[in-house]
């Protein structure tokens, strides 16, 4: 394949990003995605009156590269062969392109809109599927809920209760955090990478951070890496307690609902004695942090983590022990291995069906290097598994953050950051509590940024949640969709 | 004499309008401290009702008469209902023979009604529950047919007031009919009030929900009659399980008035405890924890069977 591999968080010349004719570029993608590489990126690095050039970012977890090839889309020559088709994980990354730039896919299986419901991508609007016949019903929930969450809008086909398809819509949260972070000062930066989605604070602000450290060669100390990877740490405890109190709420088991939900307070409030948000907002910069640990707050830190340790391991004896509640979980919404693997699922969720996938064990980073993480997969790919992931994975990241303080490094927290690259780009991924996180950073002759581009867990997961729901019961979807607990900001940007 | 004994039956009926909203609250608060939490006061649910009473109603553009027709006719429809139970000794207002068919298809009347008002607003989340009441319905008549029939078979009688208060103490056969009869008479209380494990009254999940979602589309005075009259339907089936336990009043007055009031808490307990221990079910298994709880019913005509012989 010809391309420019780079590792995570290295730099590059832009100039060194091979582009080739349409053919080529065509024939270097499919080939990486033959050899197992999986798409984290497709999108418009720069755009003249007449000409798009076009990066595909692949990476491949087997060899810890990234690959990078680009092509050039005028005006009038805006088509390309759709690798859809045979290779579903592009399938989302070719609808942005379509959307944001108007380069068509041909041959594309379901070309539809990804954050602009109204848009015309090829030559007419597009229209949701719907299912005919007798006794056949449509079920429309949102984009307004009962709950107070996020707008999204969804649309079942339905025969009686059994659901033949589910298609999504989202984009009603759609920002342009993209073009913010371009103009923006350093620290507005930081904040709307903060806000990218609000669940997941440490993880894109850590992706912010670590992209603009290595495009201004900036290296920070030890202390700062591992009280990043401890900060991030925190919040994947933090949400997958409240992931797992949302499945016990959703089958209506009240206590550990009530448990679980009390354990992430404790978790969060944690996350403040490092930096006085419960959110980890304001913790991390890039140059290193803002806040230093204390000796009484790690103490305080590691006091609570020892009560929360304790308190889940009971909980989970109990909750995964009742028989009501595994009569629930087992054999819903199963997502199969092959199918996860086709359309390219991240995350704890990708993990529950059998997919070895962590960016911590594959392209490490920060303290991850030092102290690595085990990769836990399970294989039924069931609400059950998508549960009992979270369960073991805060397992392990009480025992790491115990095992960081042990031996806490000394050092100073904040590095001045160097002047940056110019004409340079890097890509930064970072496992989030939800899964892959991808920055893409470009900038320009001067020095700033030129291209941000951003891929949060939730865009490859969503589809998955979709897939969950066949021939599936449709009083199970909020179940199914508390199991995967995507963002629809994160999506939206 | 007759004003004097058509008061006393009233007072069951009394009773029930006015303590049912403290029932439920009971039950709110004990599920409460189930799962470390204070919780609401016992009283809100009469707090609830109040403020559901000052409320504008709100009708959907493409509901008929039938909208508001359904909430008045459900609730009449359970307040006759709640005129045939009797409590301790009294024979209650509504009593005569053949009244245990009244009384299930009054509930049933009630139900009808809300179905129809549910289909009628025209929303694909009421319609679609409307079609899970309907469908668990049908396996919820034979657990009250079962338990309530055979025990009109065995006793020979078929008004409520005449069935309840040929049980004796002193015949060991009817405490085992006691013990039967309370097992399925539970069964079928979760069942019809739409409790857990078959339906979950605290869920904001539209999909997942069986009797909240048919009243989403009602507001004001119509929401203040379905949720008071589902407090009430609550209330009678929770009195159809206390007065299994009446023949304690045969001995003393105060006695049977204790012991009923005693298994009205100790319910309210048993439910609050089954809704924060256990799961609620799959949708689909529903049916045959029904007839599991039929099966319990017809167990009281095997004893009897048994016995005779």
């Amino acid at each position: 394949m010809i391309s420019l591999t780079v590792q995570n968080h290295q730099p590059f010349a832009i100039k060194n990003i091979p582009i080739l004719t349409l053919q080529e570029f065509e024939g270097s993608v499919r080939e990486g995605m033959l050899t197992h590489a999986r798409m984290i990126g497709l999108f418009g690095l720069e755009k003249t009156q007449t000409e798009t050039t076009v990066i595909a970012v692949l990476s491949n977890p087997s060899t810890s590269s990234l690959h990078l090839v680009g092509t050039v889309f005028t005006a009038i020559n805006n088509r390309y062969n759709s690798f859809a088709g045979v290779h579903q994980q592009t399938h989302y990354f070719e609808c942005e392109l379509a959307e944001n730039h108007h380069i068509i896919p041909e041959g594309h299986p379901w070309l539809r809109p990804v954050r602009k419901q109204t848009v015309v991508l090829d030559k007419q609007p597009y229209s949701m599927y719907r299912m005919e016949g007798e006794e056949v019903h449509e079920v429309a929930v949102g984009p307004i809920h009962a709950g107070v969450i996020e707008p999204g809008h969804f649309r079942f086909q339905c025969h009686g209760e059994l659901v033949y398809h589910l298609e999504i819509n989202l984009g009603y949260q759609h920002r342009g955090i993209e073009q913010l972070l371009l103009n923006t000062s350093a620290a507005q930066q930081n904040i709307l990478c903060e806000s990218i989605t609000g669940d997941t604070t440490v993880g894109h602000t850590m992706a912010h951070a670590l992209a603009v450290e290595a495009i201004s060669r900036t290296t920070v100390s030890l202390r700062t890496q591992t009280l990043r990877s401890i900060a991030e740490e925190l919040e994947r405890i933090a949400m997958h307690l409240a992931g797992l109190g949302g499945i016990a709420n959703d089958v209506g088991y009240a206590i550990g609902a009530a448990s679980y939900g009390r354990l992430r307070t404790l978790v969060i409030n944690s996350s403040a004695l490092l930096c006085g948000s419960r959110f980890g907002r304001g913790f991390i910069v890039p140059g290193g942090l803002r806040f230093d640990a204390t000796t009484e707050a790690i103490e305080l830190l590691q006091k609570n983590l020892s009560l929360v340790q304790k308190d889940v391991s009971t909980i989970n004896s109990v909750m995964f022990d009742a028989s009501s509640v595994l009569a629930r979980l087992d054999h819903t919404g199963t997502v199969s291995g092959e199918w996860a693997k086709s359309i390219g699922m991240v995350g704890p969720a990708a993990r529950a069906s059998g997919i070895e996938l962590d960016t911590r064990s594959q392209f490490p980073y920060g303290a991850y290097r030092y102290s690595p993480l085990p990769l836990i997969t399970l294989s039924t790919g069931d609400v059950f598994a998508r549960a009992r992931i979270r369960s073991l994975e805060i397992d392990e990241s009480i025992r790491f953050i115990f095992e960081q303080f042990e031996n806490l490094p000394s050092g100073s927290i904040f590095n001045e950051l160097q002047p940056r690259a110019k004409e340079s780009g890097v890509i930064s991924m970072v496992e989030g509590w939800r899964g892959e996180i991808a920055h893409c950073v470009f900038t320009d002759s001067q020095g700033s940024w030129k291209r941000y581009k951003i891929k949060d867990p939730s865009f490859h997961n969503w589809y998955g949640l979709a897939l969950a729901l066949r021939s599936e019961a449709i009083s199970d979807f909020p179940l199914c969709n508390k199991s995967f607990d995507l963002s629809y900001s994160g999506h939206d940007l | 004499m007759d004003i004097l004994l058509s008061f006393q039956g009233l007072l069951p009926f009394f009773f029930i309008i006015g303590i049912s909203p403290l029932l439920v609250g009971l039950i709110n608060k004990q599920k409460a401290l189930l799962t470390g939490r204070i919780g609401a006061p016992v009283w809100q649910p009469y707090y609830d009702l109040l403020r559901l009473s000052r409320k504008e109603t709100i009708y959907a553009t493409t509901a008929s008469f039938i909208s508001r027709l359904a909430p008045v006719v459900s609730f009449a429809a359970i307040l006759i209902s709640s005129l045939m139970l009797p409590i301790g000794y009294v024979r209650p207002l509504l009593s005569f023979n053949g009244d245990i068919i009244v009384f299930a298809y009054l509930l049933g009347l009630a139900r009808f009604f809300q179905i129809l008002g549910a289909m009628d607003i025209g929303s694909s989340f009421e319609g679609m529950g409307a079609a899970r009441e309907a469908t668990f319905a049908v396996f919820a008549e034979p657990i009250y047919f079962f338990t309530l029939g055979s025990l009109a078979f065995i006793t020979g009688y078929t008004s409520i007031y005449d069935i309840y208060h040929s049980i004796h103490l002193d015949n060991p056969t009817s405490i085992v009919f006691i013990i039967v009869s309370s097992i399925s008479a539970f069964f079928l209380m979760v069942t019809e009030c739409s409790r857990m494990p078959i339906d979950d009254p605290t869920t904001h999940l539209e999909l997942t929900m069986i009797h909240e979602v048919m009243i989403l589309d009602n507001s004001g005075i119509d929401l203040f009659l379905y949720q008071y009259s589902s407090y009430i339907k609550l209330m009678v089936y929770a009195v159809y399980e206390a007065s299994f336990f009446n023949p304690f009043s045969m001995q003393n007055h105060w006695l049977g008035f204790s012991v009923f009031l005693i298994v009205l808490v100790l319910l309210s307990t048993l439910v609050a405890w089954v809704e924060t221990m256990i799961a609620r079910f799959k949708m689909k298994s529903i049916p045959q924890y029904l007839l599991f709880a039929t099966a319990i019913g017809i167990l009281n005509l095997l004893i009897y069977t048994f016995v005779r012989h």
